[in-house]
């Protein structure tokens, strides 16, 4: 347990990020809010020659709403940032909520919502929301940028599809057409806990009809994944106890969790089944909570 | 309050409670010393393995490296803190038995030295098959462990008082349940660290401990010193639970590493560490058999279980027989028996951990009572108020009663809880459960043979009266002994606690003392402190009947006045009286000892569970189950003690709160879990979930009126029972909201879950049988 020497750059901005990053590979990592980094640095599970801290590079900061985009999150806002943003309150409690439940508050004042997506764990808490709501991310390298939702971003436990000289630069969240979402967590204490489930799903429900559905599930495939046969099951149907139920079923089916300490596979998918229907519930009811 | 008293029984503040919580208290992981040293231990990577060679030589090139050590370069006396089987060595010497076993050793001028060392030792090993269970472990062809015990048995017991078998031919019920336990660990927030100075002839051990007297004893036998020439201080302790009592390989390590470098050596374990050496709870597997009349009176009682017990003995005998011993503390009958193996195992030793080996089995016994209150139709609170123990009652193992209030416990539980309205009324999903337990108020007899009184103390008064230094070795761990030994001394002396300081836990300058453990110190070390203080008032009396010329019989002292019991207007204050004792007679000093009377019966181990006065307890727990999730929502918890009169009410209560945070912990939440290959898989805090702030639910901590006559002012323990009962009341709570039983702890939500879906599966089963059957008429 003791942190193995390094070098430290903290470059302006983001195009010098991305240089220093293309001219070390491999050998470099990008620091954000480092909660991550720091304790698989201390166990000697990676050992970076170079840390690229992006504290300096201003434009990472804040969430705000921009015309014609949405909402727009800085990559390097905390969890706690998200948890405490007017923008997100207003517009989309869920993602405050989601923020609110991961770990404990002192990794909340420090961990970023980039760092939760880029690790890719596949229990993170922020990805099936973000997902749920259609999210894009912006990824900046040495020789340009892209925007690609989220959910292609992702390619299995810990791996994604950015590149060694890119960097998470933001997250976006479009104008919704969908009336109500939510994230419903399902930790083994209330706080400090990995999900063991994690259902997100987002809803336009019109005259009792559910016009639209989309459903993520965390924790339970090596990626964050969509349940899409449980969203066309109820796709233009109307909302009932029975529905939701099916919905909730079709998912489990639709998952692949591995057993591990936290829960074997079957619990796992039982958990699917009764989240999926208990979050289709809430945020038919509730809206965006 | 008993106003009779000015200092004991208020809730005066802590002794350390601004250092503490300014950052100001040092522990022993912050003190520096001139040229220290950085140690730290090399472990076993296999659960068990042949030593074919070790290679140090890479290691002690490395620039900083100062000394690599291995079993080669210290002593290769057994150790452990049980006598009766010493089977620990510093470091392996031909085996390594499980996964963090202790190789070798490296001082280095820095921690990154020391660790990168650590990686240049070569150890080469023969793995060898290793058993982690303890039912696989004492069967025929099982991996021998350690040569001398065969079958891998540690410790067996036999134990049978009355006669069993004819209470149970007789009984109306006879029932039987079998229940697992789980390894757990006190996880205290301190890490273990130790500072060894060797210097001449002498060493110094600055360490992180519940007992300096325990380590101190093993240190100097260890390494050939007389007792005198090894002193240990403890500095401020951040919790030990059990887990820090027995030295831990650091003092040992250090120790070596100090006398080959000539300089102050700091080790510590890091917390996956703390895990690996791990001295917490031993898994048991309990099968208990009652025999009852029709009424629920209990007959007789056998208790067989067997515990895994780990790599090594540390102080697993004794949790062997407390975990029988103590089952027949709460309820009254006279036929027992009690059967046990601990089993050695492939995985890091266990100990002590809070209420030692009680917890587990009591959790079992109160779970099949309440079994067998449903076969009998009896309300579990009315059958454990038929069964309840007495005051001056004797156990059927030969344990001595006194003060006992368990049946006040359990009605003023019912009250507080609302049971009555509440038991069978409660909304679906919703359980209300009890418990009850009962503990030492310190163990009868030390760890070790020795005739040392339990516990001794000196009270120095200042030259001008103005403040007294009471000497002890009890040890402060956190549970705030200091503290209730400076109030106790006061009120004794007549003095006031705010002029008090303290020296402790220094083998050096402070009196003897076998230190925190079995919930002993405020009787055993509050008895030698409140005969220092009664010897300091005498003295002063005398003093002030020269003074006033009056006879001294006609004085007392209370508050730092000396007044006279039949003209209240003569008076002298406290400290004119003892300035004038210091200039007449020289310093004014008082002191105690305690040395328990004779406890126990005389069958084989019958001192284990001997103790001058027992604690009693009543839990009751209300919970709310998710019927989908299995998830446990603990909405309410009343604690009610019968522990003897309080000395200070702010810290008892706080006593309860961390005994039922540890208890709903273990309850619910904590295991450690190994993989096939016996390596710690949750060795953090992370995935060893002990409940957070947010899981605590509301708790009421009551007491009764009770007076302990075995004990100065009538004190007994209160710190170690109040987890006792929790396990057990969670179980029943859970089955009283769900009609399922979850036969294992910990009582997981995936485990209710699955419990739950077998009980539909069952009951659907049932019905389509029915069904079928019903088809057919």
């Amino acid at each position: 347990m003791y942190l193995p020497d390094f070098d430290y750059q903290s470059p302006g901005s983001l195009k010098e990020a991305c240089q220093i990053l293309a001219a070390f590979g491999s050998r470099a990592r990008v620091l954000a809010g480092g909660t991550d980094l720091m304790i698989k640095m201390k166990h000697g599970l990676l050992a970076p020659d170079v840390l690229v801290s992006l504290k300096n590079i201003s434009q990472l900061a804040g969430i705000g709403y921009v015309q014609g985009r949405g909402v727009v999150i800085g990559a390097r806002a905390t969890h706690n940032d998200l948890v405490n943003s007017p923008v997100l309150q207003k517009k989309y409690l869920s993602v405050c909520e989601a923020a609110h439940h991961m770990a404990n508050n002192q990794i909340r004042n420090v961990g970023t919502v980039g760092g939760n997506i880029v690790n890719a764990v596949p229990s993170a808490d922020l990805p099936p929301i973000l997902i749920a709501l259609n999210a894009a991310v912006k990824l900046v390298g040495a020789d340009g940028e892209r925007e690609l939702p989220l959910e292609s971003f992702f390619t299995g436990p810990n791996r994604s599809v950015i590149g060694t000289d890119e960097i998470l630069s933001e997250i976006v969240i479009p104008d919704q057409t969908s009336t109500g979402s939510t994230y419903m967590k399902f930790g083994l204490r209330r706080s400090g806990a990995l999900a063991v489930v994690g259902v997100a799903v987002a809803v336009t429900v019109a005259g009792g009809v559910l016009k639209e559905a989309k459903i993520a599930l965390g924790a339970v495939s090596p990626t964050p994944m969509r349940a899409v046969k449980a969203e066309e099951l109820i796709r233009g149907r109307a909302v009932t106890d029975e529905l939701l139920e099916e919905a909730g079923v079709c998912a489990a089916g639709e998952c692949s969790p591995i057993s591990d300490i936290r829960g074997s596979k079957e619990y796992r998918q039982d958990m699917v089944r009764v989240f999926t229907r208990r979050a289709l519930r809430r945020a038919i009811n509730e809206g965006h909570v | 309050m008993n106003e009779n008293y000015s200092v004991i029984g208020k809730s005066v503040p802590k002794m350390d409670g601004r250092v503490k919580v300014t950052g100001q208290a040092k522990y022993t992981g912050d003190l520096k010393f001139p040229n220290m040293l950085v140690g730290k231990i090399l472990t076993s990577p296999h659960a068990h393995a042949r030593i074919i060679s070790i290679d140090t030589s890479k290691a002690e090139k490395l620039p900083g490296v100062k000394a690599v050590i291995t079993h080669r370069d210290v002593p290769s006396l057994k150790y452990g803190i049980s006598p009766a089987r010493w089977d620990e060595n510093i470091f392996c010497i031909d085996k390594v038995r499980f996964v963090g076993d202790k190789v070798a050793a490296v001082a280095a001028l820095d921690e990154e030295t020391v660790y990168r060392a650590l990686k240049l030792i070569r150890v080469e090993y023969e793995v060898l098959p290793a058993v982690f269970d303890p039912v696989e472990a004492i069967r025929e062809g099982a991996p021998r462990i350690h040569d001398e015990y065969p079958m891998n048995i540690n410790t067996e017991i036999h134990q049978n008082f009355g006669d069993v078998e004819k209470a149970f031919a007789e009984a109306h019920h006879v029932r039987t349940d079998l229940f697992m336990g789980q390894r757990t660990y006190q996880c205290p927030i301190e890490p273990h660290s130790a500072i060894s100075i060797w210097e001449g002839g002498k060493l110094t051990v600055y360490s992180s401990t519940q007992s300096p007297h325990y380590h101190q004893y093993y240190i100097a036998r260890e390494f050939g010193l007389k007792m005198g020439d090894v002193r240990v201080i403890k500095t401020f302790v951040g919790g030990g639970f059990g887990g820090k009592l027995e030295p831990t390989g650091l003092e040992f390590a250090g120790a070596a590493l100090s006398r080959i470098t000539g300089r102050p050596v700091k080790m510590f374990y890091d917390r996956h560490e703390m895990f690996a050496h791990n001295r917490g709870r031993h898994r048991q597997i309990m099968e208990v058999t009652t025999g009852v009349d029709k009424n629920g009176k209990i007959l007789g009682l056998h208790a067989n279980f067997i515990m895994d017990g780990g790599a090594y003995t540390s102080l697993g005998i004794a949790s062997a027989y407390y975990a029988g011993a103590m089952l027949t503390l709460t309820y009254d009958f006279e036929n027992y028996k009690f059967d046990m193996i601990r089993a050695y195992t492939n995985l890091p030793a266990c100990g002590a951990q809070r209420g030692h080996g009680a917890p587990q089995p009591r959790y079992a016994l109160e779970a099949h009572l309440d079994m067998v209150a449903r076969d009998l139709g009896i309300d579990p609170l009315e059958l454990r108020l038929r069964n309840a123990r007495q005051p001056n009652t004797i156990t059927p193992n030969e344990f001595k009663v006194n003060s006992c209030e368990l049946t006040a416990c359990i009605e003023k539980a019912r009250e507080l809880s609302g049971w009555k309205q509440k038991k069978g009324n409660l909304p679906s999903g919703r359980g209300i459960g009890l418990a009850v337990g009962s503990f030492v108020s310190g163990a009868g007899y030390p760890i070790y043979r020795t005739n040392l009184p339990q516990a001794a103390a000196i009270i120095k008064v200042h030259e001008d009266g103005s403040a007294a230094t009471l000497y002890t070795g009890a040890t402060d761990i956190g549970q705030g002994s200091d503290t209730v030994l400076c109030q106790m001394a006061a009120e004794a002396m007549g003095y006031f606690y705010e002029n008090m300081k303290i020296v402790s836990a220094d083998t050096e300058t402070t009196p003897h003392d076998f230190g925190a453990y079995a919930s002993r110190q405020t009787l055993m070390s509050g008895s030698a402190v409140k005969q220092a203080g009664e010897e300091v008032k005498q003295q002063l009396l005398e003093m002030a009947g020269e003074m006033m010329e009056l006879p001294p019989g006609e004085l007392d002292c209370r508050e730092g006045i000396v007044f006279s019991k039949y003209s209240p207007e003569a008076t002298r204050t406290f400290a004119e009286v003892a300035r004038e004792f210091f200039v007449q007679k020289g310093p004014l000093v008082g002191r105690g000892s305690y040395t328990p009377p004779k406890l126990g019966g005389k069958f084989k181990g019958a001192p284990v569970g001997t103790s001058p006065a027992y604690s009693f307890a009543a839990q009751i727990s209300e919970v709310e189950i998710d019927g989908e999730t299995g998830q446990i929502d603990v909405k309410e918890v009343w604690d009610v003690h019968d522990c003897g009169m309080v000395i200070n009410p702010a810290l008892l209560r706080g006593q309860v709160h961390g005994a039922l945070f540890m208890g709903m912990g273990e309850s619910v939440w904590e295991e450690v879990v190994f993989d096939k290959n016996g390596r710690i898989l949750n060795g953090n805090l992370g995935e060893y979930r002990m409940p957070t702030a947010v899981d605590m639910p509301k708790i009421t901590s009551e007491l009764v009126e009770s007076y302990e006559p075995a004990a100065p002012w009538g004190v007994k323990e209160v710190g170690e029972g109040a987890t006792i009962p929790t396990m057990g009341c969670f179980s029943n709570a859970i089955y009283d909201a769900m009609g399922v039983r979850v036969y294992s702890l910990p009582l997981s939500y995936e485990k209710v879950w699955r419990a739950l879906k077998e009980k539909k599966e069952m009951e659907s089963g049932l019905k389509s049988a029915a069904g079928r059957i019903y088809d057919k008429c």
